[in-house]
């Protein structure tokens, strides 16, 4: 009886496979790759012959070989912990208060109004500013760093969970609530997860934000820490580990963005289509 | 107390200056299919949401099974327009939502809701997602979710006017086969007038400016209906009397929102 009815109504969701022409066509994942290939030969070539002084430029093998180096004599792991710790203290504590300011000011006028201009101005002041203060406050450890990253990343988070509670579909709103949902249910089953996409999206701007929170921070004044060995490498002119330092926070923002796509794929994945 | 699943008596209802619904009274009786028709902004939709309790009245009342009601209930499933499947959730999670809200997650409760889901022709896409379905489907899904929470009353806001002409033809016979089964009181509201006659035992006519009921027509055509009931001259004729009621409201409203 159904089988037949089934049969009737097209099944959108199998994809049609690929037309192939004639012509040699790249994916897009072979154009980048060709991309970031072609742009480390340029490099190289620019540090060997053009402007063939390392007081300036070093070039990606001199960034290897000083990367070797560092992790030989263990210095750079000493620096990788202390940058990795601060960002992932800070991280952690401004998402935690980000999410539930966010969540706070969406579901409360009143808290709304009360909080909304200070969230708002303190995003958009550029507070790594205020990390040479934090540094007369907390002293020259970690903590002035991670307060320096909280500040960076929390608003962000804050902004985007807000903006997902309020942009629930009303649709879905309407549709519970002619099922006899209660408020607290509403929440739970509908503003929560039609937010969540939101709340990942404001968590991925904060590993950006985070990351130059760290470094600045760092250069106002550290012990230990990939912005504290840039600053060094700086004033001694040592452009392979400065490079050094730069590479590594690099790949680890393009990790961390790479792994929050992934659980974005996997938590939200009604938005990837 | 009354012997009818729905009562609404003189239910009228404004938006500013405007009266949607004029002292509109109707009674249904258990099992009846009856379809509300009209042009647009005649108030049918508003009538309906009414009933479900989306929206209050501004003057009347409505029993269900002699009750007074205000406000939204699960005695009354509703059946969206758009149908409002819950994204991160699978179909099943969409179908059971309802009773899952009123806390009735028992096996027998999850085995009827697979029942149900295999009745509107879904079984075995359980553990699909909704952006994986084509819009018959997901419209299943959303007619399984209302039948989920058992109803006294159904109450269907034009689900089939988002589907394409074939997928339509094809929904109203399913419709038709699902009611037969259960043989719930539907309220069902549409804009096409033969849909409204090949499903009803009775379609409520509306006029506009301000909303209230024309005309009853009874559709005494024997069930069940198939395609060819719709050449039938007696269907014919019936389409074409509706038509005949309503064409000068639609000629107006037409020339209203497009002139």
């Amino acid at each position: 009886m159904s089988n037949e009815k089934k049969a009737l109504v097209p099944l959108p969701f199998i994809s049609s496979s690929k037309t192939r022409s004639g012509r040699v066509e790249l994916e897009g994942y072979q154009v980048a790759i060709i991309s970031v290939v072609s742009g480390l030969i340029a490099w190289q070539f620019l540090s060997d012959f053009i402007i063939a002084n390392s007081l300036f430029l070093a070039s990606p093998t001199q960034v290897v070989e000083a990367l070797v180096s560092l992790s030989l004599s263990g210095e750079l792991w000493a620096h990788v912990k202390t940058s990795a710790f601060e960002f992932i203290l800070g991280y952690a504590i401004a998402a935690v208060i980000g999410i539930s300011t966010g969540l706070l000011i969406a579901t409360s006028p009143f808290w709304k109004s009360w909080l909304q201009p200070w969230i708002s101005g303190l995003y958009a002041t550029p507070t790594v500013a205020l990390g040479p203060l934090f540094i007369l406050w907390l002293g020259i450890g970690i903590w002035s760093k991670v307060l320096v990253v909280v500040l960076l990343v929390v608003f962000a988070v804050t902004i985007n969970t807000e903006a997902g509670i309020r942009s629930t579909s009303e649709r879905y709103l309407e549709m519970m609530r002619c099922f006899g949902a209660t408020q607290r249910q509403l929440f739970l089953k509908v503003s929560l997860p039609s937010a969540t996409p939101f709340i990942l999206a404001g968590l991925k701007l904060g590993i950006g934000r985070g990351l130059i929170g760290v470094v600045v921070a760092e250069l106002f004044g550290s012990r230990l820490g990939l912005g504290r060995l840039i600053g060094a490498s700086a004033d001694s002119f040592n452009m392979p580990e400065l490079f050094a330092a730069v590479a590594i926070l690099a790949a680890s923002g393009i990790l961390m963005n790479s792994a929050f796509s992934n659980l974005e794929t996997r938590l939200v994945p009604w938005t990837k289509d | 107390m009354s012997t009818n699943k729905l009562e609404a008596r003189a239910l009228t209802k404004r938006f500013g200056d405007l009266e949607v619904l004029h002292e509109v009274s109707a009674s249904i009786s258990e099992g009846e299919f009856v379809s509300l028709v009209g042009p647009s902004g005649c108030g049918k939709t508003t009538f309906l949401r009414i009933i479900s309790g989306l929206d209050t009245a501004d003057g009347g009342a409505i029993e269900v099974d002699g009750r007074a009601i205000s406000g939204p209930g699960r005695d009354r499933g509703f059946v969206f327009q758009s149908d409002s499947l819950l994204p991160w959730r699978n179909i099943f999670d969409n179908t059971i939502v309802g009773l899952e809200l009123a806390g009735r997650m028992s096996p027998e409760d999850m085995a009827r809701t697979r029942k149900l889901l295999d009745l509107v022709g879904l079984a075995g896409f359980e553990n699909y997602f909704p952006r994986q379905l084509s819009g018959g489907m997901r419209q299943r899904v959303n007619l399984a979710r209302a039948l989920a929470i058992d109803p006294e009353l159904l109450l269907m806001d034009e689900p089939f006017s988002a589907l394409d002409a074939q997928t339509r033809e094809i929904m109203q016979g399913e419709l038709q086969r699902i009611w037969e089964e259960g043989r719930k009181t539907v309220l069902f509201v549409t804009h096409q007038i033969d849909e409204a006659v090949f499903l009803s035992d009775r379609v409520l006519v509306f006029a506009r400016r301000p909303g209230r009921i024309l005309e009853e027509v009874t559709i005494d055509l024997p069930r069940p209906r198939t395609m060819a009931t719709k050449r039938d001259p007696k269907f014919v004729a019936l389409v074409d009397h509706i038509w005949k009621l309503i064409e000068h409201d639609v000629r107006e409203s037409v020339l209203l929102e497009h002139g």
